[in-house]
């Protein structure tokens, strides 16, 4: 339950003290509720308060921690029913029943039997976590026996015992390892209450029906006693369905969070010995709310599937699902069998993995880390290029694992074929197809062996290639003498020019980028021509900065930047620009030569994980810089934006940058896919306005994959909402009318320009 | 202050779609909760497998499969003994072999199969293409003309060839029309109302909203359904009110954990045991996300999901 700064505000002392680092008390309770401060950086709230306030802002489910070393697990901690909603967090355990009724030669096999479930799928160990000791009131020594042989099997450990003394007994041996004690009810609460604060562990409560369980959760709660989880099982596996979706339903769509505690669910009951049924009930359990699942055994038969659904549903559907960069010979393939490249992107992997066994001919499968981007986005994003692939060879030694010298890359990024040759001496690049069904056929028909014979591979080179200039300075001069010289052309376009105290929107177009054939053509050629002609559109449109993408351009990067910066420039009035590349160098290059008399440059892009740098770059060249709120993937909430985004800011402004030439991107989403999380984004925007902070964003993403007749007002309708917001700026195509009469109307609206009659031809 | 738990009842409502004639005609659909949330108001109609019974089905290699089916030859042998499975509801004819890229087998050919099929058995018929969109364009709407009246349901009318399979299948010759999208809702939702913009009723659409087997990237179909019955239900979406068809066995009898054979897996164990578990995990799966029938093969797979069901309704 989020709460808000007024009602934080009511309890604060009020004082004023500034000691937080914030002007006023209501300040800093406006950035407690945004999470952005904890509550502790004030020592003058009144402890009932905090306690008041800690209660309140506690999560709607309990996380529960159990189980000790390698078999410590945590249950609960979810807030949403479902995974689309934001994500589940922790991923259900499955249990293997033990009972003291089975002989000890029953219980060995048993457990001999679980122990050979273990294995490992993508990057995560599968194996049953939980064995659940279930007493039957035969004596506790037997049952003490049954336990001690459990805690020898290592793993974590649940007691099914309602029998006081007999839970006793079994504690005094397993206690240690930090076990459920799953016994406790109406009857006997008192008792399994004292015995489980004693030993320090979780305790597990059992009713007959929910009315029931709920009261003895509140005789608990009462008795100080938060540390539990809810044996839902019922007599049918209807019951225990409604048992477990309704206990979940109530602490996290109704609020009450007397019923926000994980779950344990027996299907040994209600689907005794049959392996299939059991098979059904774990399916369903994993996705709706078991979180210990209890089964009579667990196969490989089984397990197969139930690992791998669970480890499907628990992904977090904002961080792709990412394979280990590696090798993977498929269809039997040795040393010899050609290979072929892709990225680590689960899905990318399973289509590209399953067409190539549905051809049946021998592949060794390369897999290169590309932060779980699929081919073209990480292309995009400097993340799947010439070097990291030559990085994936050398870090795997691919050159001594493999004897072919046949590689076959994605069809989507032909493009890279010639810098790949040159980082890959000894090897012949082939293009594949563009899509993965294509595979099969290209395969079968051998396509990649077209012209092998007139192409000889490269022979390798005796010496190694001198390491490219990590961290040598840029020696500029020598760069600028590779800079062809710069035509000017008059084009009877000239740039309005800029006033960055203007409070008026921002505009950046975004029509020079290298994800553009011909841009990328004529960046390759140094070819003014078409760069021009985009440029020279986007100014008369009415764009205020020009984003200049030039690709990952790992080779010839500042040249190339230098080159673009001039051109664009002495053509167009000093046009201010945004300089878009993954290179760091080729930003620095560009800046070098960049006339600063529109405004200062921008530097796109840093984010708050791996490209923080970008920051620091900036800050060093007096530039500003478009912060995206994001780490690795898309943040999941609010919550996580503003982390990202104070940590970039708190960077900056320790490297001494103005807080407003830190642009913050809270990244548009796409409607078509993420619609229902883009309101969340507007609130981002609304939290940075809040604050006193700028904002911008790729404002093109929000109608991706929709018709073209529909993006105009699509793209429209959301920079309108967003400039209520407080957005201050966008990256746009300033081609599209609809949406520039809707920024320029906007501005109007806001009083950021004052209104004349063609307000809209200025 | 006891516990009243506060029930969630939808205003919204599941198509009801019928498929078949007779007294073995079955119903899709019709409910106005979640799946099996029997706590929230009774579901109307349980939902229901539809045995799969492939062109190539000899080339099945599971031995129970293989025994349950003994001394079949034509389709229409395996339709029969398909309708004795315990557990069947519908039979689902896959015509694989008709693909241009593998047997290419004449559309003549599979309609003749199609038509002794039918004569034969009671049970409502699903009729599943090669996925290649020309060849199952021209095979849906001879099938369909030559069903006419049975009242069977075409899988699947796509992006690309909707126009031709609903106006053939639905409007020319009366029977239902599935309409297929992968894991894309919004294109689910389109497909419906493109369907309904060329005349198809609503109560004569199905959905496969898209499958994998659990898995294979089975958080996406997962999501889909959710996010498909949420819409359904919560915002009373009439364009994605359609009951789902799931076709499960054609994605896991294909995965690894069902082909690898023994030798190749030792300590994975015995082949078949984990092709059933598969297939039993995922229909499971794909119920509880919200489909309304599912598409299934084994019959051992079969047994255990039909009781996965009678229990849960």
């Amino acid at each position: 339950m989020a709460l808000k700064g007024l009602d934080i505000f009511k309890l604060s002392p009020k004082k004023n003290c500034k000691e937080c680092g914030c002007p006023t008390c209501m300040a800093f309770c406006m950035k407690v509720a945004q999470g952005a401060l904890p509550l502790d950086k004030c020592p003058y709230f009144a402890p009932d308060a905090v306690a008041k306030l800690s209660e309140a802002t506690a999560p709607p489910m309990k996380t529960i921690e159990f189980g000790t070393g390698s078999n410590a697990h945590k249950l609960g901690g979810e807030t949403v029913l479902f995974r689309h909603e934001k994500t589940l967090v922790s991923k259900n355990l499955f249990a293997v029943k033990l009972c003291s009724c089975m002989a000890p030669e029953e219980i060995d096999s048993k457990i001999a039997q679980m122990q050979k479930v273990d294995y490992e799928r993508i990057g995560e160990r599968m194996f049953v976590e939980v064995l659940f000791c279930s007493y039957v009131g035969n004596g506790a020594d037997k049952y003490v026996e049954l336990v001690k042989k459990a805690v020898a099997a290592g793993r974590a450990i649940v007691l099914e015992c309602w029998d006081v003394e007999a839970a006793k007994a079994a504690l005094a041996v397993c206690k240690d390892t930090k076990p459920i004690l799953d016994g406790c009810t109406l009857e006997n609460w008192e008792a399994m209450n004292a015995l489980a604060q004693e030993a320090g562990v979780t305790l597990g409560l059992y009713a007959g029906n929910l009315s029931d369980l709920y009261d003895l959760v509140k005789k608990l709660e009462g008795a100080g006693n938060k540390n539990l989880v809810l044996d839902v099982t019922g007599k049918t596996a209807k019951e225990t369905l409604a048992n477990a979706v309704l206990v979940r339903r109530t602490a996290l769509k109704d609020g009450d969070r007397s019923f926000g505690y994980p779950s344990i669910v027996n299907l040994t009951g209600f689907a005794k010995g049959n392996a299939g049924l059991q098979t059904a009930y774990a399916a369903m359990f994993t996705e709706k709310y078991g979180s210990i699942v209890v089964m009579d055994g667990m196969s490989y038969a089984q397990a197969l599937p139930l690992y791998g659904l669970r480890q499907n549903i628990f992904t977090d559907p904002q961080k792709p699902m990412k394979v280990e960069a590696k090798i993977y010979p498929l269809n039997g393939a040795d040393e010899n069998s050609v290979c072929a490249l892709t990225v680590d992107f689960a899905l990318t992997y399973f289509l590209v993995s399953g067409e190539m066994e549905r051809s049946n001919c021998p592949v060794n499968l390369l897999i290169a880390d590309a932060s779980g981007m699929s081919v073209l986005t990480a292309w995009a994003a400097g993340k799947f290029s010439a070097s990291t692939i030559k990085k994936f060879f050398d870090e795997n030694d691919i050159n001594n694992k493999v004897k072919s010298r046949t590689l076959i890359i994605p069809g989507k990024v032909a493009v890279m074929k010639g810098e790949i040759q040159e980082k890959l001496p000894g090897w012949r690049v082939v293009v594949g197809p563009l899509e993965a069904v294509q595979l099969p056929k290209f395969l079968k028909d051998k396509e990649y062996m077209a012209g092998a014979e007139e192409e000889v591979a490269a022979p390798a080179p005796v010496v190694e290639e001198a390491p490219v200039e990590e961290d040598k300075p840029l020696d500029f001069e020598s760069i600028k003498l590779k800079v062809p010289p710069i035509e000017v052309v008059d084009m009877g376009v000239h740039y309005k020019g800029y006033n960055p105290e203007a409070k008026t929107f921002v505009t950046i177009g975004e029509r020079i980028h290298c994800i553009s054939p011909s841009i990328r053509k004529a960046m390759d050629e140094r070819d003014p021509g078409p760069i021009l002609k985009r440029a020279a559109e986007q100014i008369a449109a009415g764009a205020t900065y020009l984003d200049v993408n030039i690709g990952p351009a790992e080779k010839d990067g500042p040249e190339r930047m230098m080159w673009a910066v001039q051109l664009l420039q002495q053509n167009f009035d000093n046009v201010p620009l945004a300089l878009d590349t993954a290179n760091k160098k080729a930003i620095e290059a560009g800046i070098k030569v960049y006339n600063r008399t529109n405004g200062k440059p921008i530097v796109n892009s840093a984010d708050a994980g791996s490209r923080i740098e970008n920051i620091d770059l900036a800050a060093a060249n007096d530039a500003i810089v478009i912060a995206l709120c994001s780490a690795d993937g898309i943040a999941k909430d609010n919550e996580e934006r503003m982390m990202h985004c104070h940590n970039m800011l708190e960077r900056g402004l320790s490297l001494g940058m103005e807080a407003t030439d830190l642009w913050f991107d809270p990244l548009f989403l796409v409607v078509k896919g993420m619609q229902d999380k883009q309101m969340d984004v507007l609130n981002a925007i609304k939290l940075f306005a809040d604050e006193g902070l700028k904002s911008t964003g790729g404002l093109s993403n929000n109608s991706n994959g929709a018709p073209k007749t529909l993006r105009p007002i699509m793209d429209a309708t959301l920079v309108a909402m967003a400039m209520m917001q407080g957005l201050t700026s966008a990256i746009v195509n300033p081609c599209d009318l609809r949406l520039m009469e809707t920024i320029k109307t906007c501005d109007i609206i806001k009083n950021h320009v004052l209104y004349s009659d063609s307000y809209l031809e200025l | 202050m006891s516990f009243v738990p506060k029930t969630q009842a939808f205003s919204g409502k599941i198509n009801s779609v019928t498929l078949g004639t007779g007294d073995k005609a079955v119903v899709l659909g019709g409910q106005n909760t979640l799946p099996f949330h029997t706590f929230d108001a009774p579901t109307e109609n349980a939902p229901k497998i539809g045995v799969e019974i492939s062109d190539l089905a000899s080339e099945w290699i599971a031995p129970a499969l293989q025994e349950f089916y003994a001394g079949c030859q034509t389709m229409a042998d395996y339709a029969r003994r398909a309708e004795t499975m315990p557990g069947a509801d519908f039979l689902t004819l896959h015509f694989e072999s008709a693909d241009p890229n593998g047997r290419n087998r004449s559309v003549e050919e599979c309609v003749a199969d199609a038509k002794a099929v039918a004569e034969v058995v009671s049970m409502p018929i699903a009729i599943m293409g090669c996925k290649n969109v020309e060849k199952d364009g021209q095979l849906f709407a001879k099938i369909a003309e030559a069903l006419q009246g049975k009242n069977i349901v075409v899988l699947s009318a796509r992006e690309e060839d909707y126009k031709a399979v609903g106006a053939s299948v639905a409007l020319a010759y009366g029977q239902k029309v599935g309409a297929e999208s992968a894991d894309d809702i919004n294109l689910a939702k389109q497909l419906n109302i493109m369907l309904k913009g060329l005349g198809v009723a609503p109560t004569s659409i199905v959905m496969n909203v898209g499958t994998a087997a659990v898995g294979y990237g089975y958080e996406y179909v997962a999501s889909t359904l959710d996010r498909i019955r949420a819409a359904a239900l919560a915002q009373s979406d009439a364009d994605l009110q359609m009951p789902i068809i799931a076709p499960t066995s054609t994605d896991t009898w294909g995965v690894k954990e069902s082909v690898m054979s023994e030798e190749d897996m030792p300590e994975w164990g015995n082949q078949e045991e984990r092709g059933v578990q598969m297939e039993i995990a995922t229909a499971a799966a794909n119920l509880t996300g919200g489909a309304d029938a599912v598409v299934m093969r084994h019959p051992a797979a079969v047994a255990a999901i039909k009781q996965f069901i009678t229990e849960l309704v």
